[in-house]
């Protein structure tokens, strides 16, 4: 790409892998900096090494482990992903194309996202969690022909059971409260995750289910 | 819609302001002078003490056992870096008034209407910077700050709706406050947000006419303003209709920047030294004589006693008026703060540039008139800026930098305004739909043109008075339900 064509938010691919282009700072030799989806690990690239890809309906692709498939017709939900597809920011919201945010509250026009940013509903598209009928998977730019749905489960399964325990300083959100509960892990003994506020939960209930969403990771 | 009773009560309110200022300008315009002769005899005190108390609560909650408060959860970080947030702050304050009052104000105080001295003096000069600091200063922002702070705390840490009525439920209980009285607080709140804008917007038209005027000469006349109103309004009601939010949010970062690109070329063409001495001295001045001024009434001199009335009163009414919907951007943008954080940054930084402003403005103004350059004191005050650059380098330039400044100042306030109207009177949704922008938009733009033609800009400054009193009822309220929450809870 052209550095001058590079933009906050635009999906790219980098080695073969799906990118996010966070920002873009073209005064310095490796401008362009990027997080990768499936595993949110940051890159410093040049804009010569990425290639553009506008994010489809349909279009399936792992972010943090799990996998998720773009669907314009959904309806949000609280505690649903979402990714800004089409952002008209009004005077208080401060999100971006192609930012992926937690829904909060459901409103009559839009949804309230957990970084309180007013987002309406013909501005983004639900990240329906797991692979959808008729999905493209767009985690690679030349996708491996022997790459099967069931090897890439095994893999997540294994990754997952190895890195997605909770760490201190996590913070999660709870998407059955009204409003929205948010709270860091603050201790871990066992199984057992304790959070701010007095809450106190199995690890299981924490990662598994819909129940809670993890916000915020601290890197390794 | 999801539209409150609220909407309709300001609506209506806003509807027959509109009809009575159409029909009856002279009854309007004498009411309206006839409520605030009454507000600056009995409450001119009244006013003085409120924001006094807002920057001792300032003082009090940074330095006290809260500052440690996040505004948001314990966990929450800010979303901005310290300078993109000073710059939101700054722009969430600012705007055509900063074009404005900057050379009017100065001028007036130094060589027409001096608080103390004879005007023309040199003591006159060097006091007329010392009270634009004091109007445009820590007083204002203090009250910014403590309005923003009990909205942040309420909407972040509590979790209530951002609305002014929710942040009185400790105090009155949710019942009231949900019903009737409830919505008078927030009726209230919409009210003086839309004298306090369209008043900005009425100047902003007066002023954009004026320097039209110098560059194209262009005719000065009421109907010639409407017609400068009138064209913004169709172009922030499209902006509200289409939806161009991405755009707009743009329009206000790169508005900002040319405003500095002002300030620094008027810096250079202007006389430097002059304005940097005159900046350290007023500075001095101000922090020497803050107490004095702050509760300054002149009770004995009748006509320095009006001078009060006209400047310091009215501004402090200003900046009430725009304290829920300046409060409630800031609010937004410091989510994650602490208390003692975000009072230090929006006491101190749009303070300090605030000062920068008037001192380079202002004193290239003074400058010309102290030594015979020019006879600003005689143009009309929203004339003054453009009388000023004629007789520096680059004055053409610098004209039309200003006209597009303020222009864009123009569409981005209104912009900003009607979604935070549509907000408050939509139960605080932070989606509020189209139509009710639209509504508001032009609700503005009418009580702006109204106002223009009953009473020109001094209507704007009784409307204001009035406007205000209540408000600064509920701003005081507003203090003491944060106190015993934050005291609760924390």
């Amino acid at each position: 790409m052209n550095l001058l064509n590079v933009r906050k938010g635009q999906f790219v691919y980098y080695n073969n892998k799906l990118h996010k282009v966070y920002s873009v700072k073209p005064f310095f030799k490796k401008s362009v900096h990027l997080i990768r989806l499936e595993d949110l690990e940051q890159e410093l690239v040049t804009a010569k090494e990425i290639s553009l890809y506008k994010p489809k309906h349909l279009d399936s692709f792992l972010f943090n482990y799990k996998r998720y498939t773009l669907h314009k017709d959904v309806k949000a939900e609280v505690g649903d992903y979402i990714l800004i597809i089409n952002p008209k920011p009004d005077s208080l919201d401060h999100h971006h194309l192609h930012a992926i945010e937690i829904v909060s509250k459901i409103e009559a026009n839009g949804v309230i996202s957990n970084k309180s940013n007013g987002i309406k509903h013909n501005e983004y598209w639900v990240m329906v969690a797991g692979r959808e009928n008729g999905a493209t998977i767009i985690d690679s730019a030349q996708p491996d022909d022997h790459y099967s749905i069931e090897h890439e489960a095994l893999e997540l399964e294994s990754h997952s059971r190895e890195t997605y325990i909770p760490k201190i300083g996590d913070i999660f959100q709870k998407n059955t409260s009204d409003p929205v509960v948010q709270a860091m892990v603050v201790a871990i003994q066992g199984d057992t995750v304790y959070l701010g506020g007095g809450i106190e939960i199995h690890v299981n209930r924490l990662t598994k289910g819909d129940t809670w969403s993890l916000i915020t990771r601290i890197p390794v | 819609m999801h539209i409150t009773k609220v909407f309709w009560y300001s609506i209506v309110i806003c509807i027959a302001i509109v009809i009575w200022g159409f029909f009856a300008p002279d009854g309007l315009n004498e009411s309206t002078v006839s409520a605030t002769a009454f507000i600056y005899d009995y409450f001119g005190w009244f006013y003085i003490f409120v924001i006094i108390a807002m920057i001792g609560f300032c003082i009090y909650f940074m330095f006290s056992r809260f500052g440690k408060v996040k505004l948001g959860k314990d966990n929450d970080e800010p979303e901005f870096s310290l300078l993109a947030w000073f710059a939101m702050l700054f722009s969430a304050g600012m705007g055509i008034g900063l074009m404005f009052f900057t050379t009017a104000e100065t001028i007036s105080h130094a060589f027409i209407s001096s608080p103390n001295a004879t005007p023309g003096s040199d003591e006159a000069i060097i006091e007329s910077l010392q009270y634009a600091m004091l109007h445009w200063g820590l007083h204002g922002w203090g009250l910014y700050s403590i309005v923003a702070l009990v909205l942040a705390y309420f909407k972040f840490r509590v979790g209530a709706p951002g609305l002014i009525s929710a942040t009185l439920e400790p105090l009155f209980g949710e019942k009231i406050m949900r019903g009737p009285v409830g919505h008078i607080v927030d009726t209230l709140a919409i009210f003086a947000t839309v004298v306090g804008v369209s008043s900005t917007l009425g100047f902003g038209s007066a002023q954009i006419n004026s320097g039209l005027t110098y560059l194209f000469n262009a005719p000065k006349t009421l109907w010639f303003q409407l017609i400068i109103l009138g064209v913004a309004t169709v172009l922030f009601v499209m902006s509200a209709w289409s939806g161009i939010g991405r755009g707009i949010k743009y329009l206000s970062t790169v508005n900002i920047l040319v405003a500095f690109v002002l300030l620094v070329l008027l810096f250079i063409v202007g006389p430097s030294t002059y304005i940097l001495n005159l900046f350290t001295t007023s500075i001095g001045k101000y922090a020497g004589n803050f107490i004095e001024m702050s509760f300054e009434l002149k009770p004995i001199n009748g006509d320095q006693r009006q001078w009060i009335n006209d400047w310091t009163i009215f501004y402090w009414a200003w900046w009430i008026s725009w304290a829920p919907f300046v409060g409630m951007f800031i609010a937004r943008v410091s989510k994650g703060r602490t208390i003692k954080q975000f009072i230090a940054g929006v006491l101190l930084a749009p303070t300090l540039v605030t000062f920068i402003f008037f001192s380079v403005f202002g004193g290239s103004a003074l400058y010309l008139e102290q030594n015979g350059i020019a006879k600003l004191s005689t143009l009309v005050t929203e004339t003054v800026t453009f009388g000023m650059f004629q007789h520096y380098p680059l004055g053409t330039v610098l004209s039309f930098i200003t006209v597009f400044v303020i222009a864009i100042f123009f569409i981005t306030s209104a912009d900003s305004a009607t979604f935070v109207l549509g907000m408050f009177s939509t139960g605080g949704q932070l989606n509020p739909s189209n139509i009710v922008k639209i509504t508001w938009g032009l609700a503005l733009a009418l009580m702006a043109a109204i106002v223009m033609y009953s009473g020109g800009i001094k209507g704007f400054q009784n409307m204001l008075i009035i406007s205000a009193l209540p408000l600064s009822l509920i701003v005081t309220l507003m203090v003491i339900s944060f106190y015993k929450v934050i005291q609760k809870n924390e």
